[in-house]
């Protein structure tokens, strides 16, 4: 699979990874061909060789000064490109915010005129633009690794580290939280969406407008459980009371392409399946199981939530 | 020689000791013993009945810490309890023992009298866990010592309550419970019984519960309090108080109860001594939550217009949100489908937050609402 892999690289950044990754295997297999010529040639070899490679010679040539120069370049190189994906990118480049959370992602999107157009779990980025990551987190040690878009980079209560990504064409980058931070961190992932331009500038537009006025009966049924539920005490549907801080963004849920971060692909019924049974989908997870409602009321409500484009 | 002696000795005891266990088999088998109640003990027996059982409570509560029992809300509760609960075998100041529970064997104790023998924490052990071989029962609720203290408080007070005081205590202004409650709630005579049960605690009509430790039910959801008496019933929700009764109420008669709790007004709540600070503090957690602590603002599912599954807290007895929020965080928790929302989140709250919630809610009485009392 190429969705999450470091061996197939589909932006520059995660290249020079890969070109790193394929150094280091070549610079291996160099060693591991010297070291059993050595091993053979010592024990089968010509008298006047073994003798050689009895020498302490050997020793501070081939155990010290050879690893000392070679694993030095490559620690300077791996260093060296580490931090160029952490340079400040170009003034133009798109700034998204991302908090890891136990165990989902918060994500912003800040425009240039510093408004900020609040997403979760799934991340929109335009094709051929650099995007300039600001990676925190609002409890433990989280690490944001998206594999075949770039380097990983842990996310630290009380800091704010940086991570520059490009991906140079369109597609589904999967991406996972890669430091244990406790209960289904396992399924903390994350995809990334590479969309033309235009596409990308669309989607943020929409994005940034508060949810739309329920059509359907059902719909309108739904927003009025969803309230009355107590929902938006956790979760926020701009455009409406519900204003929760403390779970996912849920304004435009319906555009997203899973539910319960990544665990399922998302559907009205997916959505019910969670709100009902979420601890099984994702065991741990913060939110509680809501089971007080009819399958009728389940049916508004999920409709509803699915509905927010 | 010698051995041969003690060995004669051995031989001499072993048989006695078969010959009085064949002896016992055959008086058992026999049925000579006399079962009755009525038969009594010999005074012999019944004195050293009395001192096992006084051993073995004095021994077993030695390990039980008394929280402060002074609180009137304790005491007005256990007391309610008590006359549902204990009365009818026990007997209370004003009511001697009914004459057949004396024909039981032991008769149940005299209680003003009694209980100014054992200390508190005995009293609370023998509530707790009933005693062998006696008609007391223990307690319906392994989770519920909340409840037995209640209890104990009121048996404290009990050697120096007169007929009259203790009416104050258990039953406050309701007279004679039977005939208020049913007129009152205008059911059948036959439910005056459980109605009055309801009243005791929760009050009626403008009258919201005597004690703080009762809940409010004026104006909850019918949905919510039919709910609260399934789940009591069924035993998903514990008590020692409340089980019993649920478990004893027809569905119609909780419909008829549940119906009329729902379309009563709150009660005017004389909070006039609540801390404004701590009231301030908490209509803040109430209204925004404390999103760092991942505590959802109260009034999210606690308002007006939340789903009649969940209950209203306006107005509700701080005393008893504070003593359900205690219970709920420490893991007794209602086994109900709303209960297993609010679950997580009463185990992410604080002492002082639950104390300043409870502040709050007790605050927000119709009176405050109507612009002041």
């Amino acid at each position: 699979m190429n969705l999450q892999s470091v061996l197939a690289p589909h932006g520059p950044q995660a290249a020079e990874i890969a070109a790193l990754a394929y150094i280091l295997f070549a610079m291996a297999a160099v060693v591991i061909v010297v070291v059993l010529a050595a091993l053979w040639l010592a024990m089968r070899g010509p008298p006047k060789i073994r003798e050689r490679l009895g020498g302490t010679g050997i020793v501070y040539l081939g155990g010290i000064a050879f690893p000392a120069i070679v694993l030095t370049g490559l620690l300077g190189y791996g260093v060296w490109l580490t931090a160029a994906t952490a340079r400040s990118p170009p003034g133009d480049a798109l700034q998204v915010e991302v908090i890891g959370e136990q165990w989902w992602w918060r994500i912003a999107y800040l425009a240039a005129d510093g408004s900020r157009v609040p997403g979760a779990n799934e991340i929109r980025i335009p094709v051929g633009r650099e995007i300039s990551f600001a990676l925190g987190s609002a409890d433990v040690i989280h690490s944001f690794w998206v594999p075949s878009l770039g380097g990983k980079v842990d996310m630290i209560p009380g800091r704010t580290t940086h991570l520059t990504l490009a991906a140079d064409r369109p597609g589904i980058y999967r991406g996972q939280c890669a430091e244990y931070c406790g209960g289904p961190h396992a399924l903390m992932a994350v995809q990334v969406i590479a969309m033309p331009e235009p596409e990308f500038k669309a989607w943020l537009a929409s994005e940034a407008m508060p949810a739309a006025e329920p059509a359907t009966e059902a719909e309108r049924l739904g927003k009025r459980l969803f309230l009355a539920a107590g929902c938006g005490g956790c979760h926020s549907i701009r455009g409406t009371p519900a204003g929760g801080t403390i779970g996912p963004d849920l304004t435009h849920l319906g555009s997203r392409r899973s539910v319960g971060v990544d665990t399922l692909p998302l559907t009205a019924g997916n959505v019910a399946r969670f709100i009902v049974d979420g601890q099984h989908i994702k065991p741990g997870n913060t939110m509680p199981p809501f089971r007080i409602f009819s399958a009728a009321e389940l049916d508004a409500l999920s409709i509803f939530l699915a509905g927010l484009r | 020689m010698a051995s041969r002696r003690r060995l004669r000795i051995v031989a001499a005891v072993a048989a006695g000791v078969v010959a009085l266990m064949v002896g016992a088999a055959v008086f058992a088998w026999s049925g000579i013993y006399n079962v009755a109640a009525s038969s009594g003990h010999f005074a012999i027996v019944e004195a050293f009945l009395a001192f096992v059982m006084r051993n073995s409570v004095e021994t077993h509560a030695m390990g039980v810490v008394a929280p402060p029992l002074s609180d009137e809300d304790l005491a007005i509760l256990g007391a309610s309890h008590f006359h549902g609960g204990c009365a009818p075998c026990h007997g209370a100041p004003g009511t001697p023992i009914a004459p057949v529970f004396r024909r039981m064997l032991p008769p149940p104790s005299n209680l003003p009298v009694a209980v100014s023998e054992w200390r508190g924490r005995e009293l609370f052990w023998i509530v707790r866990h009933g005693v062998k071989y006696t008609g007391m029962p223990a307690w319906l609720s392994e989770r519920r010592d909340d409840e037995i203290w209640a209890v104990v408080a009121f048996l404290l007070r009990l050697p120096e309550l007169d007929a009259h005081g203790y009416r104050a205590l258990a039953l406050g202004e309701i007279g004679d419970p039977g005939e208020e409650s049913g007129r009152e709630l205008e059911t059948p005579p036959d439910t005056a019984e459980a109605s009055s049960a309801c009243v005791r605690c929760h009050g009626a009509g403008e009258r919201g519960p005597r004690s703080g430790l009762a809940p409010v039910l004026h104006g909850q959801s019918f949905e919510f309090l039919m709910a609260a008496l399934e789940a009591y019933a069924d035993g998903r929700r514990e008590s020692g108080i409340m089980q019993q009764i649920a478990a004893g109420i027809s569905p119609e008669l909780g419909r008829d109860l549940a119906g009329y709790y729902a379309r009563l007004p709150p009660p005017v709540v004389d909070e006039r001594g609540a801390d404004a600070a701590a009231v301030e503090r908490g209509r803040l957690l109430a209204e925004e939550g404390d999103a760092e602590a991942e505590i959802p603002a109260c009034m999210a599912c606690h308002g007006a217009d939340a789903l009649p599954a969940f209950p209203r807290l306006a107005g509700q007895n701080a005393a008893y949100v504070r003593n359900q929020l205690w219970l709920w965080r420490s893991g007794v928790i209602p086994g109900t489908d709303a209960a297993s929302i609010m679950a997580p989140i009463a185990g992410r709250l604080t002492d002082a937050q639950i104390a300043d919630a409870a502040a709050y809610f007790a605050s927000l009485s119709r009176a405050v609402e109507a612009g002041g009392p």
